[in-house]
């Protein structure tokens, strides 16, 4: 990373904030690193307040509480949630939240480059722009498919697709700041495999009592495409009784549910540009976001995309944070004239 | 290897992608970059001046759908003369809608003058499917604000909002011609429409006029309109149809359909009215265009109530950035709901009740 003179240092806290749809993290030039899930809560009324002890909560917190609150994931689909007039108020939180996360010294300016959903950005920049401007002094929003992209140094010739919980975003890198066509969010990610899953167990095993976020932990656990060795069973009460259940072929196929899209996406993304540039983005395809985890989905895509020439596929070091680390390579390397007006 | 020059290209493509993300930024918030004006040669500002003036005289004159931009599109004007042509037999006729008159023997004369009742229920037909269009999309953006806001992306967020609200409100199946912004022609969305099943059909755009600062609502359903502002706005929505002259006449021809005519007149004014009536409160600088019937393609295809709502506009400043805030297009949203649920519901006691009772 670039490194500014130590004055402004001092004087200014840069920070990378990516504002996922389950969850955010920030990235700050003090070298905090902290995330949260993108939920936030506040209590229902006056008793629930007293019950929880505060105004407002988040991430694990909300959730854990979360019959006394009014809960909202406010990027659930990638957009700004629809049907819910608090979600700004709930983006303005999850960056005051985070910002306070980073510890900066009370008389730190502060620098924010925050990315977001390629869609969210189309019709809500100003909102974004407004929640966030109340706790930094200079800001800008970036997609974060493009802010995963500079972070990595991948400007020219790379596509990043960035497979999160509720959208998968994709980033044509080829020079320049990436125009509409150069970005695309599709909305088969993370919580559609929850979905699928919940229903290809629900249908296999009608007796057992499966839940949302059993199933995503199940998931996580063990996720996997194509193959993989050993037997995949869990342990879930039937009647109050604990009964093993096998759940190796449902976790396969709900995992490969999202990749067709995804194939879809990337073969039409592509197709725009001349074959000898082609070539060059297919070989430098980085998958990111916390799906990118599945295990085997690099070689899955690389195998399917190979069909037309040959194509290489690799994935970013940290999910969790390549989105927040590349914001705050932006936020270091913009020239300061450029922080002024904003 | 490592030379230099590979490392100057980088330097340079790395500046250049620094100053873009600044300008993006500084158009988001209305600002424009100095830097970047200062840089234009001096003979293109004078050009830029000179056209301008020119523009203001022109303006001056003449009404600006009275330029001749018309002739650069034959075919479209062709269409649109041959739609205002004929008031005598056709618009005569479609004018004089009335159903109780033309249509319905003396013994439904009774039933159907009653209170305001939509024919389709009169009929026994409910309406189950509700297909919304978002205006555009794809590599087709419409219209677009001076800050950049397009036309495709803020008619596709409200179109999910009115989904979401008509889902929730129960009784609906609701589809949309496209929620990914994907380019989709006109005959297409008809098609889906058709396929979708829908019974009623409700398209979403927004409005540009260059020459008045102004807000306004309008909302249209197909028929034949010898308004000039109104042919103008139907040969730029029109753009993207696949639809042949013979195609056109032919529909017209079939458009003794009178039922769809009431039922589209009824929902476009129930819209407009809910509408218009709320966006009032929060801008007063909004301009009721009331309801009107014009030649747009989407309308003229599908064969159940159609319309087409231009629920805001994008060339007054104001109206762009209130159309940047979510709760502005979650509101054009409710009023569309409320629009369409007062339709739906007409002369239903409970209903009537209800919204009576509750501040919606
Ligand atoms: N090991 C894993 N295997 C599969 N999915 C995972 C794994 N770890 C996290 N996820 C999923 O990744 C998604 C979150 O990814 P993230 O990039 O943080 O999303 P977003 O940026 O949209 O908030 C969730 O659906 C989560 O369940
Ligand atoms: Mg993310
Ligand atoms: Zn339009």
């Amino acid at each position: 990373m670039k490194q500014k003179d130590t004055q402004q240092q001092d004087s200014i806290l840069f920070a990378g904030i990516d504002l996922g749809t389950s969850r955010s993290s920030i990235s700050a030039s003090n070298l905090t690193r902290e995330w949260i899930e993108s939920y936030v809560g506040w209590p229902k009324d006056f008793i629930s307040l007293q019950v929880v002890g505060k105004p407002v909560l988040f991430g694990s917190e909300a959730l854990k509480n979360r019959l006394s609150l009014d809960l909202c994931r406010p990027l659930e689909h990638g957009v700004i949630k629809e049907g819910i007039e608090k979600s700004e108020d709930a983006v303005k939180e999850i960056i005051k939240h985070l910002i306070e996360l980073a510890k900066p010294s009370p008389e730190q300016k502060i620098h924010a480059v925050v990315g977001v959903p390629a869609d969210t950005l189309k019709v809500n920049k100003l909102a974004i722009r407004k929640a966030a401007s109340e706790f930094a002094h200079s800001l800008m929003v970036v997609s974060e498919p493009f802010a995963v992209a500079y972070g990595m140094n991948l400007l020219n010739n790379a596509l990043v697709i960035d497979i999160g919980a509720g959208t998968t975003d994709f980033c044509i890198m080829h020079g320049t700041i990436p125009s509409e066509e150069d970005q695309k969010t599709i909305l088969t990610a993370g919580d559609y495999i929850d979905e699928q899953l919940y229903s290809y167990l629900t249908e296999k095993y009608p007796n057992s009592r499966f839940n949302k976020n059993m199933v995503r932990q199940f998931k996580e656990k063990y996720s996997f495409v194509r193959d993989v060795s050993g037997e995949i069973h869990v342990e879930i009460p039937v009647d109050g009784k604990p009964v093993i259940h096998d759940i190796k072929n449902e976790i396969k196929r709900a995992c490969e549910s999202i990749l067709p899209a995804i194939i879809e996406t990337t073969t039409e993304m592509i197709a725009r540009f001349d074959p000898e540039f082609q070539i060059k983005i297919k070989n430098n395809i980085v998958l990111a976001g916390g799906c990118s985890l599945i295990r085997g989905i690099g070689e899955y895509l690389q195998n399917a995309l190979k069909e037309y020439g040959p194509c290489n596929v690799t994935h970013v070091e940290n999910p969790l944070f390549a989105g927040s680390d590349g914001a705050l390579k932006l936020a270091l390397d913009m020239p300061v004239k450029y922080w002024e007006p904003l | 290897m490592f030379t230099m020059i590979p490392k100057k290209r980088e330097l340079k493509m790395r500046n250049a992608i620094l100053r873009g993300i600044y300008e993006d930024n500084l158009r988001i918030i209305g600002k424009h970059s100095n830097a970047l004006s200062d840089k234009a040669p001096s003979f293109l500002k004078k050009m830029f001046l000179f056209f301008f003036i020119v523009l203001l005289a022109v303006l001056g004159h003449w009404n600006y759908q009275n330029l001749s931009l018309f002739s650069e599109f034959p075919e479209k004007q062709i269409t649109a003369s041959l739609i205002t042509q004929e008031p005598s037999s056709l618009g005569t006729e479609l004018q004089q809608l009335p159903a109780e008159k033309s249509v319905s023997p003396s013994d439904y004369k009774a039933f159907l003058s009653g209170p305001d009742i939509p024919l389709s229920r009169v009929f026994g037909l409910e309406v189950k499917t509700i297909m919304i269009d978002p205006g555009h999309g794809g590599s087709d953006s419409g219209t677009a604000g001076k800050m950049g806001t397009k036309e495709k992306d803020i008619a596709l967020d409200i179109a999910k909002r009115l989904r979401e609200r008509l889902k929730k409100y129960g009784n609906y199946n609701v589809l949309m011609t496209h929620e990914q912004d994907s380019t989709l022609p006109l005959n297409k969305r008809v098609e889906l429409a058709r396929l979708g099943r829908a019974d009623l059909f409700i398209s979403l755009h927004l409005n540009y006029l260059p020459s008045k600062p102004i807000n306004i609502i309008e909302t249209y359903y197909f028929g034949p309109s010898s308004d000039a502002k109104t042919l103008k706005l139907a040969e730029r929505e029109n753009i993207g149809s696949q639809y042949g002259l013979s195609d056109f006449k032919e529909i017209i021809m079939k458009i003794g359909d009178k039922l769809k005519l009431q039922e589209s007149k009824e929902l476009a004014s129930s819209i407009q009215k809910v509408l218009f009536l709320n966006s009032k409160k929060h801008n007063g600088n909004v301009y009721n265009s009331g309801i009107k019937r014009a030649p747009f393609v989407v309308l003229l295809g599908v064969d159940v109530p159609a319309v087409l709502v231009e629920v805001s506009c994008l060339s007054n400043r104001e109206e762009e950035i209130e159309l940047n805030t979510e709760s502005h297009r979650e509101n054009i949203a409710r009023y569309l709901q409320a629009g369409i649920l007062d339709y739906l519901n007409k002369g239903e006691k409970s209903y009537e009740a209800k919204r009576h009772t509750t501040a919606r």
